[in-house]
């Protein structure tokens, strides 16, 4: 029994973590990597994901949806790139970076760009020694969950308004450092599973001197505090040679304070968005390689956002654990 | 791969050739152009260039009209250049909202949205319809060649405001709006 749930461990943060399911839009930046998670057995892992973005409209201030412009089909393509790596027992450590391209089409311009994204380093934290998926609950021990605790650093390695560049078109990244602090709790009862995560980001305060490529009187500015929730819940299925499928439902709500302007709040600012996602994953037997595709949906309803653009997301996605 | 590797991979990242360098080490000098004031051009202190485009119904708007000595003389025009993003109506409910009561009593503004991705001034209309702000306080203009993008050297957010004898005062982002609000209460009587 040991031995078949030391097998279920490398699925934990391979599939029931879901990937992050919220990205600004490519008019605004975008191109931000979610963190990866590595089971307590494995020493290093790779992964890569494409991620297909297609913009639907936006949430005003209000919470009121609006349709985009008339003729305008907006996508953003992302490629997203990342490596993990034990440094202790409890410790991991992870970089993720995205190559994102921008491609819209509004009634009356076209554009295609790409360039890099946000790339992201993370620190993760185990606080527990043993693998706690079970099979049955009998005492309670067995209830006891995997916590991880989080320390991750944005790095502004996308194209920025901030940066040499002619129009919002050509940007990828939002041009600030972040520095995540972050919570995940996740409990396997097999087959069944529930994850929980919680993100708070801060970004640090930088100066400008440039928008859109031309120079500007200089001035500091930074984003707002960013909120992150995640719950999910997911069913594993046996499959043939004993491969594993597991289905997983997931719901997020993100949301950014107001940003400030050499130190004066900026009331334009401030946004929210909430979705659903549904992951399904298989994994071989060994669970060395998991394959899984993730469809984000955010409503296209009133109240579902703010200050936001609506995007679904498609994610298809590889990790192998080497 | 060891952890060697790992740490060459993240200095990569940080000092690669993705001409990523601007954002990672930000600068806060002054690099403005100086510029030779009162000649034609975009920056503050140039003499704003005239142009005519269609509005949303399609009545032409020339910008000599709403200067001094023109049909419809305002004390100050501002320009605004929307894609209709989050971040632009963020910007243009500001100005409906705050920007505008704040003058009201104070002379004529002409506020302009400047829409330069819908293409046709039928689209444009649309856009201004399915925002509110049809009938509101705003002409929009459908720049539908992006001729006052390049003229201006524009992208989202950025806000012009020309003052009645044509001078432009203040062309850059709109951020939170305090810098155009400066700038109004700086020019209007």
């Amino acid at each position: 029994m040991a031995m078949q749930l030391a097998k279920l461990a490398p699925l934990v943060g391979a599939l029931f973590i879901p990937l992050g399911s919220v990205h600004a839009a490519s008019c605004c930046g975008g191109g931000s990597a979610s963190s990866l998670i590595m089971a307590k057995s494995s020493q290093r892992m790779v992964a890569a994901s494409l991620d297909i973005e297609h913009y639907d409209g936006l949430w005003r201030d209000d919470g009121h949806w609006v349709p985009d412009p008339t003729g305008s089909d907006l996508n953003q393509y992302r490629l997203n790139l990342g490596y993990a790596q034990r440094l202790a027992d409890r410790w991991q450590a992870s970089l993720n970076l995205p190559y994102a391209v921008n491609a819209n089409h509004y009634g009356g311009v076209s554009s295609d760009t790409q360039g890099f994204g946000d790339a992201s380093l993370n620190v993760l934290y185990e606080t527990f020694d043993d693998i706690t998926c079970v099979y049955q609950v009998n005492t309670i021990e067995d209830l006891k969950p995997a916590v991880y605790l989080g320390l991750g650093l944005t790095l502004p390695t996308g194209i920025s308004p901030y940066d040499d560049v002619s129009d919002n078109f050509d940007i990828t990244g939002r041009g600030f450092y972040r520095v995540d602090g972050s919570l995940q709790v996740e409990k396997t009862v097999f087959p069944w599973n529930a994850a929980f995560g919680y993100t708070y980001g801060r970004y640090l305060e930088r100066p400008v001197n440039r928008e859109y490529g031309r120079y500007v009187e200089p001035y500091h500015k930074r984003l707002g505090d960013r909120r992150t929730t995640m719950l999910s819940f997911g069913r594993s299925f046996h499959g043939a040679n004993f491969s594993t499928w597991t289905a997983t439902l997931a719901y997020s709500d993100m949301s950014e304070d107001h940003a400030r302007i050499d130190g004066h709040l900026d009331p334009t600012t401030g946004l929210q968005k909430r979705s659903y996602a549904f992951t399904l994953a298989w994994a071989n037997v060994s669970k060395s390689w998991v394959l899984k595709g993730t469809w984000s949906h955010a409503p296209r309803s009133d109240d579902w956002g703010r200050n936001f653009p609506t995007t679904d997301v498609l994610t298809l996605g590889v990790t192998h654990v080497l | 791969m060891s952890s060697k590797w790992f740490s060459l991979v993240c200095l990569a990242l940080l000092l690669g050739g993705c001409d990523v360098q601007d954002d990672l080490l930000p600068s806060g000098s002054d690099e403005r152009p100086t510029v030779s004031i009162g000649t034609v051009g975009i920056e503050p202190g140039q003499i704003a260039a005239d142009f005519t485009l269609s509005d949303s119904l399609g009545n032409p708007f020339t910008l000599s009209d709403q200067l001094a000595g023109g049909a419809q003389a305002a004390d100050a025009v501002v320009l605004y250049f929307t894609m209709w993003c989050p971040i632009c109506l963020g910007h243009s409910d500001h100005l409906l909202w705050e920007i505008e009561p704040r003058f009201r009593a104070r002379g004529t503004v002409r506020y302009v949205l400047v829409d330069y991705v819908s293409g046709s001034v039928v689209a444009t209309r649309s856009s201004e319809v399915a925002n509110g702000y049809s009938g509101s306080i705003f002409t929009t203009l459908a720049d539908s060649h992006q001729a006052l993008f390049r003229q201006f050297d524009a992208a989202m957010g950025t806000t012009i405001v020309i003052a009645a004898d044509g001078t432009i005062w203040m062309n850059e982002d709109y951020k939170d709006g305090s810098k155009l609000s400066a700038m109004l209460d700086g020019l209007l009587p």
